[in-house]
């Protein structure tokens, strides 16, 4: 699993206390994310799974690898939620 | 779509060809809509009676035959059923209304894009005015509008299925509405501040239990009314809801049918 992270840029979403809340104004379909959730998704903009994991590897003191791993099952839900794409190339 | 510019309400009525419009105003927001056929004018007069008010800048309405665009721009467009909406900058255009209760369907759709800019919503809801404040019970089909608008005094209920509710004077209003469901009736066209955003929910005892902001947000997102699939329109009803529910308390109304809840809210 590799490339850039790019959000679906169809969708509709606020932080709230440091979670989110995602509305895709197609389906009309909400989805929220958790505290952690949301710091993947806010940093997750164009970077590599490799640098959001580094990212949430420091702010959460644990290891690159576990964050890794947690965040490519995340990012594979997100996928299958069409809440982002993987992209061979970075934006721009 | 430059939803800023709708909110300027700038519109000239041009369409002096199309007759008389008849004028009203719901939820401060005037409107001049342009019937031709007395069939459908006289029932919408009677409709709307409560809610007439002469404007010369209400936005144009103009009912017409399927597939008489007045129009090339087009800002937004719903059709439901035979009848369609298409809001252009200056005019919005109803085709296909057969019937008054499809023109007040597409009424409700085109303030939602109107309200949108101006900070306000529609919502499935019952407003009641309880020491001239609002109420807002929500919640989806079967919650328990209808009820706790039947368990309320007569003359204290602005609506029994469409709250309207605006930002307006430094505070959130609820507005009178026409739009009604089991208790139909010509409505009330007055404004009241809100006092708290109640979400139904049928119980065995009465309590109203506090919701967070997330909370508030996610009862809130099902019951508004909104059709348009545009990101940018999303983003600003997010923005509403979080400036609504930020500053309006919102509990979830645990309730048992009857006029008790009231203590609860009073409480």
């Amino acid at each position: 699993m590799s490339g850039f992270i790019i959000r679906n840029p169809k969708l509709a979403w606020r932080e709230i206390g440091g979670e989110t809340v995602i509305i895709s104004p197609e389906d009309s379909q909400v989805h929220e994310l958790n505290e952690t959730a949301s710091l993947i998704w806010k940093h997750a903009e164009g970077k590599t799974l490799q640098e959001v994991a580094e990212r949430v590897s420091a702010v959460y003191e644990i290891s690159v690898e576990a964050a890794r791993a947690d965040i490519n099952a995340l990012v594979t839900v997100w996928q299958e939620k069409q809440l982002v794409f993987l992209a061979a190339e970075a934006k721009g | 779509m430059h939803l800023g510019k709708m909110a300027e309400f700038n519109h000239p009525v041009q369409p002096l060809d199309r007759g008389v419009p008849l004028q009203i105003s719901i939820g401060g927001v005037p409107l001049s809509l342009f019937i031709q056929e007395d069939a459908l004018r006289e029932p919408a007069s009677k409709r709307y009676r409560e809610f007439a008010q002469n404007s010369e800048n209400g936005l144009p309405i103009v009912l017409t035959q399927p597939h008489e665009h007045a129009q090339s721009r087009v800002e937004f467009s719903y059709s439901l059923d035979d009848a369609r909406l298409i809001l252009g900058p200056e005019l919005a255009e109803f085709h296909g209304v057969r019937h008054e209760y499809a023109l007040d369907s597409l009424l409700r759709i085109l303030l939602t894009m109107v309200l949108l800019p101006q900070r306000g919503v529609l919502l499935h809801g019952a407003t009641v005015v309880r020491e001239g404040r609002a109420h807002i019970f929500f919640g989806r089909s079967g919650a328990g509008k209808s009820t706790v608008a039947s368990l309320s005094p007569e003359g204290t209920v602005l609506t029994d299925e469409i709250s309207l509710l605006r930002y307006s004077d430094g505070r959130w209003q609820a507005h009178g509405t026409p739009f009604w469901g089991e208790f139909r009736a010509a409505g009330i066209n007055r404004l009241f501040p809100v006092a708290g955003l109640h979400l139904l929910h049928q119980a065995n005892d009465d309590r109203a239990e506090p919701l967070s902001v997330k909370e508030a947000l996610r009862a809130l997102l099902p019951c508004v009314l909104f059709f348009t699939t545009e990101k940018r329109a999303h983003e600003t009803l997010l923005a509403t809801l979080m400036g609504l529910i930020q500053e309006v308390p919102c509990d979830r109304l645990h309730f048992r049918r009857s006029a008790e809840f009231w203590k609860v809210i009073a409480a």
